[in-house]
Formats: structure tokens, sequence, C-alpha cells
């Protein structure tokens, strides 16, 4: 018995060793992406098809579910960073400022066609800093609105959707009109929406390059969304929003491009998509991120590999078809111009200028710190369970205390 | 609370001996009844959201959302399952579960050689500043491990175990939660078992071997299935260090499957995943306890 | 007598080396980390007391805040969790132990399983089974509230998962402790007329003193490292009431900023401190009655 337990151990150890050799990066691109899910499928297929153009050097796919972390863990101990990786927008000036990020002045070199001009402007310039272009971008995905239409067609509130722009004012006439267990409105991505309303009511996150929450921008943006929780049109306080959505209890749902795959799964569950509801029919804004090719300070990364990279960026840009399967809305011009993207529902975003516009990607250096204070207090002040005046005082010094930290080259 | 029923039973133990008053007639088997109510209750509680897991994998993600609590599904369906064992490129999850059970596994039997040693060592053996020697470590590891994983990877990546299992393997042998336990039971067995091994002249390994590890099988078979499960659920560290996706153990493979905001949204295929990962899980417990709860004569451990 | 002398180091000599590679070096780097503002990537620059200054004495930092309200609800959630996982796994091995209940595998592994599942399939399991439209608090018991986002109901949730995913532990080193106690010893008590009360306080919690106080001091160190069950459940909510201590941590540490790993390890350290004390009492306390 005792025998036997050792054999098998030592043949359990020898095949770890062997798991443990080969694998050579050399002529291999290295691709992190945080793209988990079904995104990742989407993403492998792309890479997948580049690979099968016989590239000089192939791209390998690695998805990692906490790819931040493991970013940190391999910027700090110099070993194993990818050669291309894909961000989001709001990491870019915080890794451009630490000085991990590599500027794609090469690759643009190389290629000419990654230019600000073939790519969604807003896309393009959040990897812009002080002139420098540091991404190439994927896509634009979006805080988007997804209605029901059965419900919308019983509720007769058809007409909200006229102009393209749905009024919280709309939202608040349907008030004692719903049977019991409908709602107008669930809460989820509360914190972009808000984002969004500050937009709206011409306000901002920031003066000079300080932080500022505590403004009435913002006291404004949390009174008017909390109209509609006060009004008990919004999904109740801790459910779950989303999946009431898809069970067919509510009008519109604020959630992401993303979605919209998971939604067509549900049978019966008959959608569409709009732009998140507005303070004023006069402005709408969709609050969005930015998935980015960036990368990462890596000496060893060769000349040959940033050429390699240039020629896998060059073909996402004409063959990214495929991402908008996934339900982003694709940077790449060529690809939202071709007629095939017609068929996909977020191509609505890209249908004209104004809605090109309303695809807003804040590029504030400290935005995660201050989208952090406003998904932390956003459901308790939309709630009403605590005094917003002192809340957004909170959520100031929040944003400040956090900022004074984090800047390590102070001192 | 609990602190004072153990106070009273200290006490008590020393004071009374187990002689009490005679029998009042025939007992009836009162606390058996009890007992019986109580496991009833609770198995019926502790059971009925396992089956509604499991149930929840054979419905639609439109039945999930629509239909009431109800422990069956109106439709059965496969389709979660087959899109989790089709998806062999971005979540291969049998090939996952295969990379688990070879962690796991070898994980677990080098724990117990580690453990059964290192506990002898530190409860029946006498060398200078043994017991401050052993709260010290066991002091040195409640403190929560947070950016920790930075030097530990630096660790790691020096050995040249990055995407390897020895980073799965390795450093958990050293925890000292099992060693602990391994400790305390080896306290609770009478020390004139191995004075009477010495003085037939046998040497600790001896009385390690012979006398105390037969008595220590259950505890043992307690700590690997502990260290079995604990390996297998670990999904910080092996996302960390892994970056292939074929070498993957599954707790952290199952992580891939969230939606980039880190959110389940495909809810039956969540739960067939989640159901078929504890499988080997559940069979290794079936067949342990079978032998934790063997009963220990303690007179037959000291022949060996 | 010389070869003796060797003996202890061949014994606990192997894992004390693992101890200090695997273990210790990257907790003396944690701590080091502590006293510096670090972003985890670049180099620690060393600001000495600072942090646990703005923690423990800055009222009005966001910091200090945190701190001592992730502190509270994780002592209140140490104080809920830990009596019930330790009591209730007892009650179970004792029943278990009754030589007339049949079918006891069955009943362990229905116990044990829920410590198995995953957390986030756990968590939606019973997130579905609160959820008041479609679960059992809604239809069958006609609860009106939203479980999640009410205070004492957020707790009780966060209690529950845990509880049911938390005994099966506990419940097998039971198992394992009594199963080793002579049965002599309770067929003699049983013959003097020790009922079954008796028998539990004067024969099985002395004889498994030992394996009792592993789980104390083990059972209270994991729950003060909580973080999975209400974040999970009720995302910290509702007014921050559940948010434990591991959670702010880990924002800190992990968030979407940049990193604030200096701040992040003070607390780290801090509540390693709290777990430290809180144990050492419980060991001596329990192990002076013990002996």
């Amino acid at each position: 018995m005792k025998k036997r337990w050792g054999i098998t151990l030592v043949v359990l150890a020898i095949s770890a060793m062997l798991t443990a050799c080969g694998g050579d990066d050399k002529n291999t691109i290295t691709f992190w992406t945080p793209l988990t899910g079904e995104d990742g499928s989407y993403m492998d297929q792309l890479v997948k098809e580049y690979n099968d153009t016989n590239p000089e050097i192939k791209v390998k796919h690695v998805i990692t579910s906490d790819m931040y972390t493991k970013i940190s863990t391999v910027l700090n101990s110099g070993k194993g960073v990818p050669d291309l990786a894909i961000i989001h927008a709001d990491r870019v000036p915080g890794f451009v400022r630490q000085g991990v990020l590599e500027p794609m002045t090469a690759v643009m070199e190389a290629q000419p066609e990654l230019k600000e001009d073939n790519y969604l402007p807003q896309a393009w310039t959040t990897g812009n800093i002080d002139g420098v272009q540091y991404t190439v971008p994927l896509d634009i995905h979006s805080n988007v609105m997804y209605y029901n239409k059965d419900l919308l067609q019983k509720y007769n509130a058809e007409s909200f959707l006229d102009d393209n722009v749905v009024t919280i004012d709309e939202m608040l006439s349907l008030q004692g009109k719903l049977e019991e267990g409908d709602y107008v409105v669930n809460d989820a991505l509360l914190g972009w929406v808000i984002m969004a309303q500050i937009q709206n009511l011409g306000g901002d996150i920031q003066e000079n390059g300080q932080p500022a929450v505590n403004t009435e921008a913002m006291k404004q943006a949390f009174l008017e969304v909390k109209k509609i929780a006060d009004a008990g049109l919004m999904t109740p306080f801790g459910e779950d929003g989303y999946l009431m959505f898809q069970a067919g209890n509510v009008l519109f749902s604020t959630d992401g491009t993303w979605s919209s795959t998971a939604h067509a799964s549900v049978e019966g569950l008959n959608f569409d998509v709009t732009n998140i509801y507005s303070t004023s029919a006069d402005k709408f804004t969709n609050r969005a991120s930015s998935h980015l090719f960036a990368m990462l300070k890596n000496d060893n990364r060769t000349d040959e590999k940033e050429q390699g990279i240039g020629e896998f960026l060059e073909f996402i840009r004409q063959n990214s078809m495929e991402w908008a399967k996934a339900g982003q809305i694709v940077a790449s011009k060529q690809v939202i111009e071709n007629p095939e993207y017609e068929n996909y529902i977020q191509s609505f975003f890209t249908s004209n200028e104004d809605e090109i516009k309303s695809l807003y990607i804040y590029t504030y250096e400290y935005y995660p710190y201050v989208a952090e204070a406003v998904d932390t207090y956003a459901a308790d002040i939309v709630r009403g369970n605590v005094d917003l005046d002192e809340t957004l005082q909170t959520m100031q010094k929040f944003v400040e205390d956090k900022i004074a930290e984090g800047n390590t080259q102070g001192e | 609370m609990s602190n004072q029923v153990l106070n009273n039973t200290g006490a008590e133990v020393q004071i009374k001996s187990p002689v009490q008053q005679p029998l009042q007639g025939k007992r009836f088997p009162i606390s058996q009844y009890i007992a019986y109510l109580f496991l009833t209750v609770l198995c019926v509680i502790w059971i009925i959201p396992v089956i509604f897991g499991i149930t929840t994998s054979f419905r639609s993600q439109a039945e999930v959302v629509s239909t009431g609590f109800r422990l069956l599904p109106v439709n059965w369906i496969l389709d979660n399952y087959v899109t989790i064992l089709n998806n062999t490129s971005t979540a291969p999850i049998l090939r996952w579960l295969v990379n688990s059970i070879f962690i796991a596994t070898t994980h677990t039997a080098l724990v117990i050689v580690i453990i059964s040693i290192t506990g002898y060592g530190y409860a029946r053996m006498n060398f200078k500043g043994r017991d401050t020697l052993f709260f010290t470590l066991l002091g040195i590891s409640f403190f929560p491990g947070v950016v920790n994983l930075i030097p530990s990877y630096k660790i790691i990546d020096a050995f040249g175990w990055v995407n390897t299992a020895w980073a799965m393997i390795i450093p958990g042998l050293a925890g000292m939660g099992n060693i602990f336990l391994v400790r305390q039971f080896m306290k609770g067995i009478p020390k004139d078992l191995d004075e009477s091994a010495k003085v037939d002249g046998a040497g600790d390994f001896r009385i390690y071997f012979s006398v105390i590890l037969p008595l220590i099988k259950p505890v043992l078979i307690v700590c690997g299935l502990f260290s079995f499960t604990g390996s297998w659920n670990d999904f910080l560290w092996p996302v960390i260090v892994y970056t292939d996706v074929d070498k993957m153990p599954v707790t952290a493979g199952l992580l891939l499957l969230q939606d980039i905001y880190g959110n389940y949204r495909l809810i039956g295929q969540l739960m067939g995943s989640a159901i078929l990962a504890i499988i080997p899980t559940l069979l290794l417990f079936l067949f342990a306890q079978k032998y934790f709860v063997q009963s220990i004569n303690l007179n037959a451990g000291i022949k060996g | 007598m010389n070869r003796k002398s060797f003996a202890p180091i061949f014994f606990v000599g192997p894992h004390f080396i693992l101890f200090i590679i695997f273990i210790c070096l990257p907790t003396i780097y944690g701590i080091y980390a502590s006293f510096t503002k670090w972003n985890l990537i670049n180099d620690p620059v060393w600001v000495g007391l600072d942090n646990y200054r703005t923690i423990l004495s800055d009222t009005s930092s966001t910091f200090y805040t945190q701190f001592f309200n992730g502190l509270k609800n994780t002592l209140i959630f140490v104080g809920l969790s830990v009596p019930i996982l330790i009591a209730l796994p007892l009650m179970i091995a004792v029943a278990l132990e009754h030589k007339q209940v049949k079918l006891k595998g069955f009943i362990q592994a229905v116990l044990y399983i829920p410590g198995l599942i995953s957390i986030s399939a756990a968590a939606l399991i019973w997130l579905l089974i609160f959820n008041k439209q479609l679960g059992i608090t809604g239809n069958v018991f006609g609860s009106e509230t939203v479980w999640a986002a009410n205070q004492p109901y957020a707790w009780i949730i966060i209690i529950v998962i845990t509880v049911w995913g938390g005994v099966g532990g506990n419940m097998i080193i039971y198992r394992a402790s009594i199963s080793g106690v002579s049965k002599e010893l309770y067929e003699s008590a049983e013959m003097d007329g020790a009922g079954p009360i008796r028998r539990f306080t004067s024969i099985t919690l002395p004889s498994i003193r030992f394996p009792l106080i592993y789980t104390f001091v083990m059972t209270t160190a994991g729950a003060f490292n909580v973080f999975g069950q209400p974040l999970m459940m009720t995302d910290g909510g509702p007014r921050q009431s559940t948010t434990v201590l591991m959670m702010y941590i880990r924002q800190l540490a992990f968030g979407h900023g940049e990193s604030i790993a200096g701040m992040a390890s003070a607390m780290a350290v801090l509540l390693g401190l709290v777990i430290l004390v809180i144990s050492a009492l419980q060991y001596y306390v329990m192990n002076r009655n013990a002996s």
C-alpha cells in the first residue's frame, strides 16, 4: 500500500516537471486580456483568424480573470510582462503617470492606417496623454438603456422614444399606472447613470485637475434620479433589477452594451436599445469606457515583435466584425461603416453624429476614485437612506484622501 | 457563553466522578428522538438549496428569471451542460478538473506527511523553546495576507514555478492550521503510551511511526480532506500564478465564465459548472468518511 | 542521548524551512509595506508611522472611518457566526453518536456538501431563495422585505450562508475527535445512570477539549478574514453596515484606481494584531480551563 503511494507520487512529480518545461516566447506575442465569459471566445476567434494568415510572429491570447492584479505582480517582478494587453480607458492616465506604458509611436509609424481618422474619435483620444499616443482602441462599451417592447406598448409609453431621449419627467408620468410588480426602470449600473446625468446637467468631475465631487451638478444628478425611486418606479433596493428586466417586469434597464447577448438568450424577451434616460430633453449622454490595446513597459520586447503587434492591430482594425457579436461598439470605422454591422443592435449608437457624441468617456486622471465614491454611495443616496449634502462631503473627502495617498512621487 | 459551558465542565470533571444517582426506572430513548428530529430538520434545510442549485442547472435562463421558487424545473433542459462541455478553447472544464485532481492529490499527500511529522515534533517531543516556536509561527500565520501576494509571486518566480503546478502544491505545505489540529489531537493521547514504548527502547521515529501515527489516522484523514478541499477551492492565488488556460485548476478556471464586469449572468451555466466542479471532492468525502469516524482502540496502538 | 538532540530538527525542520520561505518572508514584506506609500508597481516609499497615525487618530480621514467601520462590522460578523459555527457542529456530532441513528453517512454528506460549493454559486442560490419575487421568503413566508437591503436581515442572510457552508468542517473534526473517545467510558457512565447531558458534559467535552480549542481559535481567525459572503450577498450595504474590514482592505489594494497598498497593509497588520490578541486570549482561557 505504502509503496504504491510512493510510486504514484514519483510519477506525479515527474509529470509536473514535464509540464513545467516547454513554451518559449521568442516567436509569439503574448497578449493578455481581461475578456472573461463569451467575450473571450470572440477574441479567441479573432486571434485564431489572424494566426491563420501565417504572420511571422503569432499571437497567443491569454485571458485572465484578475488581470490588473496580475499586471501589478509581473511589473513588480519585471518578468513575464505580456507583449500586448487590453486595458480599460480609465486605467490609461494612471499607468502613464506611473510610467508603465510604452507609446504606440513605432507601431503607428509601421502601420500608417492606425490613426485617429480611422477610429471613433473619443476611443482614440482617450489613449492620448500630452500629445503622445499610448493605445489603439478595440471598442467602446457603454452604459445603454434596454427597453421591453411589449411593456412599452402595454403602458402606452412608446412615444417616450420619439426623440430618442427618454426623460425623467416622461418616466414619472407613469406613476400610478403600473400593475403591481412592474417597474419603470431598474438600478443596474446606477453609478454610470449618475455620471451621465452630470454631463447632461453641464457639470464635470474635476476643476483644474482637482476632483469636484461635491458640486451642484452632482447634487442635481442625484436629486433627479432620486425622484424616480421616490415615486416607487425604480426596482426595489437590494433586488436584482437585471433579472427583473429579463423576467419582463421592468420597462427600462440601464445596463451595458455587453448584456445584449445575454438578453437575447432569454426566450420571449422582446427588447431593443436606446439612450440612457436624461434630466432634459435637449441632451443625452451614455457614459462609456473603451477596451484599448496597450504595451506595458518590457525591455525584452524586440522591434520585430512591435512590428508584429502593428500587423495584428491593423488586422483587427480591418476584421473586427467578430467583436460586434460580443455586443460592443467596435471602434474601427471601417467595421462600423460596413453594412453588415447594421445587423447588430449596438449600431444604434453609431447611426448618426449625435449618437456618437453621446458616448462619453471620462478622461480625468482620478476618475477611478470618483467612480468608486459614486458606486459606494449612489444606491444609499438614491434610496434616501442617507443625507445628501453630508454624503456628498464624505464622497469629496473620500476622493481627496485617496488621491493624497496614491501620489507617491509627492513628498 | 460557550466559554462558560466549558468552565463548568472543566470543574465538574475534576470534582465529580461519573458515578451518579441510580436509574429512575427504564429510560425512554427521548434523547434519541430529539437527535433524530434535530438531524432531520437540519438536513432538510441544508439540502433544499443544494437541490435547488442542481435543478437550476437544468433550467433555461428565461425560466430562472420568471418562475418563482420551485424545486423542480418546468422544462428540464441539458443545454447548460452541453454549452459548458463544448467550450474546449476558452473554458476546457474537463481539462481543468484533471489539473485540479493532480494538484489537490499531490498537495494532500505531501501535507499528510509534513503535518504528521511536524505535529509530532511540536506535541510529543521535548526541546527548548518548543511551544514558543510553535506559537510564534502560528501567530505570524494569523496576519492576513493581502499585499503579500506580490512577494509570494516573486518567490515562486525565483524557483521558476510560475505557470506550473508546483506553485499550487508547495507553498500551501507551509500552513499552520493542520499542524495545529494534529498537535491538539496528539496532546489528547495519554503520555504513558510513548513512555512505555520508550522503556522498550523505541526511538522517536519508531514511536511516531508505530504508536502515534495509527492513533491519529482519523485526524489525518480530516486534515487530508481539508487540504484537498482547500487546494481545490483556492481561486485567488491560481489566477495570479497561471497564464495558460490549459493548465489552470477548475476553481480559477470557472472565474473565466463570469462576464467582463465580474457578474455571472448565465445562472444555469454557472450552477452546472459549479456542480461539475464539486463532484470529485464529494466522491473523496464519501470515500473518506468511512475512515475518519473509525473508532480506535487505544490499547491496540501500542503493539504497532 | 546525542542522537536525541538532533531528532527535533528532523521533525520540525522541514516545515520550518517551508514556513520561512512561503509565509514568513511574504508576511515580513507585508508588514514592511505598511510603513510605506506603495502602488504595488513602483518601489515603496518609506513614510514611517504615517499610515498608522492616519488610520488610528486622524478622525477626519476616510481611512479612519473605513477602518473603524470595517472593524466594527467584522466584530459583529465574528460575534454572530463563531458561536453558531462551534455549537451547531458539536450538537450534530453528538446527535450522530447515537448508536441507533441510521443513515449517518448520508446525513454527514448532506451537511458537508455546501462547504464544497463555490462561493459565487452558493451566493446565487441563496440570493434566489431570498429574492422577494422569486424566492421562498417572499412566496412561502410572505415576507415583504428585501432582505439584502435592510437590517437586521442583511446580517441574517450573510450568517445563513456562512453557517450553511461552514458547519461541515467543524462537524467532521468533532466526529473524528468523539470517535476516539473510548466506548467503555460511555457504557460505564450509562450503567452508573448518567443521562445524555451528563455524559456530554463529563465525558465528551473533556475528551475533545484540545480539538475544541483548535476549532475555537481557527474559526475565529477565519471569521476575521471574511469578505466573500458579505461581498456577494449584500455588497457591504445597506449604508456600509455589512462592509467588513477585509472588503475595505481589498478595495484599497486592488480597487479600480491606483493601488493604495501601503494603507491597505497597515490596516491588514492592525487586523492581524486584533486576531492575534483575541486568539491568544481564547487559547489561554480555554487551555487553562482544560488542564
